[in-house]
């Protein structure tokens, strides 16, 4: 069986790494008090985050991400969500020393080129609004 | 050996999500570091009944209207959006569904700001804790304060407004956009801390706090990721505030003046400013 590991900038199961990962596979949420720690989070983040996990329904461990996941997904592939944050991204770099982790990119909100210019918002804003204004349902 | 050793499966009781106080006791018991001092909690819940009520309210036309003003239509969905629980891209199709392009258009730009900021900090990893610039305030980041002080922290600064605003931070994890500015520009030009310690704070409490967003918002008020600093008078606040805010005169003092006269109060090594 394989995982997905649900992390704090991806709390969702509609996200497409879930069709991924495939029917059988078990997301879960790991619970990392020293991230938050680090990160210096009040109490009122914590408990807003705690509140979004446990509404997924899904298995909650408590500790280090990586060494929990390399536990629970033994040789199997490991999915989860496409992120920016170096955190995760050392997770997920530590992890791949033992196991195939498999990263998802969210639906995207616009089609926007990779080299659209960044300089100045309105600049970007011009090529996002191409396809911003109109439904995903008639872009797709 | 067994490779089941580290695996901490939390136990949780399957009513815990209607009893607060409970959830809360298990937030504690499996965050043994946090501070024993910190005791507030948001009223915004986590989890996607709140994220759809939320979205059940959302008037797109109407938050475009009037996005500026402190006690207009904010959405609050950004806590959920940070964290992935619900989709900008579903928010917009939503803002389509009860708004036609042209008046959903300032809202649905609302939502492309926070693919921007990303879109900058997989570009840029650097910028969100690096200054992109140097500070255009006629100071050097060397004049800065490292660390917020404690009036700062505990939103005693004894000006009115901006204790009203750090107080909706600290007891909602949430504070207006608009607010945030004004906190930012005073804690960096009024104070002269550098924008990092502000931002850290922000991220601290916020329920959305992006390092992306939030970061590159603070650099842009200091000055260090735009063409010169963001700051405002009084007035301004007056303009964009409702009756809740505190706005007198006299318990908002260095807040008052015109443009000009804050300007060369706040950066007395610039040209003045016609």
């Amino acid at each position: 069986m394989s995982f997905v590991w649900i992390h704090e900038d991806a709390m969702s199961l509609d996200h497409p790494v879930m069709e991924a990962a495939g029917l059988d596979a078990q997301p879960v949420f790991i619970w990392d008090s020293q991230h938050h720690d680090a990160e210096a989070y009040a109490l009122k983040r914590r408990v807003f985050i705690f509140e979004c996990a446990l509404d997924l329904d899904i298995p909650i461990y408590c500790g280090a991400p990586q060494i929990i996941l390399s536990d629970l997904a033994d040789r199997q592939t490991i999915f989860t969500a496409a992120s920016l944050d170096p955190y995760i991204n050392g997770v997920i770099a530590d992890l791949r020393q033992t196991h195939a982790v498999v990263t998802v990119d969210r639906h995207p909100f616009a089609s926007i080129p990779d080299d659209a210019d960044t300089r100045r918002f309105f600049r970007f804003w011009n090529y996002a609004k191409k396809t911003a204004l109109i439904p995903s349902e008639e872009t797709i | 050996m067994t490779k089941t050793t580290h695996l901490a499966r939390l136990r949780i009781d399957p009513n815990i999500l209607s009893n607060r106080a409970d959830l809360i006791t298990q937030v504690r018991a499996i965050s043994p570091n946090l501070d024993a001092m910190d005791t507030v909690v948001s009223s915004i819940q986590g989890g996607m009944d709140e994220a759809q009520q939320r979205l059940a309210r959302l008037d797109p036309s109407a938050y475009g209207k009037s996005r500026n003003h402190l006690d207009r239509a904010v959405t609050g969905l950004s806590p959920f959006v940070r964290h992935g629980a619900m989709s900008t891209r579903l928010i917009r199709d939503r803002a389509l569904e009860l708004a036609e392009p042209k008046p959903a258009e300032k809202f649905i730009q609302q939502l492309a700001w926070r693919e921007y900021w990303q879109r900058i900090y997989n570009q840029f990893p650097d910028y969100i804790w690096h200054d992109v610039e140097p500070y255009k305030t006629g100071f050097r980041a060397s004049d800065y304060s490292d660390d917020l002080p404690d009036d700062i922290l505990t939103a005693q600064t004894g000006v009115a407004c901006i204790d009203q605003f750090l107080t909706e931070l600290l007891e909602t994890g949430y504070m207006h956009n608009h607010a945030r500015l004004y906190v930012a520009a005073y804690v960096c030009h009024w104070r002269r801390v550098k924008w990092q310690a502000g931002a850290r704070f922000f991220l601290a409490h916020l329920l959305d706090g992006d390092p992306a967003s939030n970061n590159l918002s603070w650099q842009w008020v200091a000055s260090t990721f735009s063409h010169k600093p963001y700051f405002f008078n009084l007035e301004n606040i007056e303009k964009f505030s409702g009756e809740a805010t505190d706005t007198r005169f006299k318990t908002n003092k260095v807040l008052a003046g015109t443009y000009e006269d804050i300007y060369a109060r706040l950066f007395p090594n610039l040209e003045p400013q016609s």
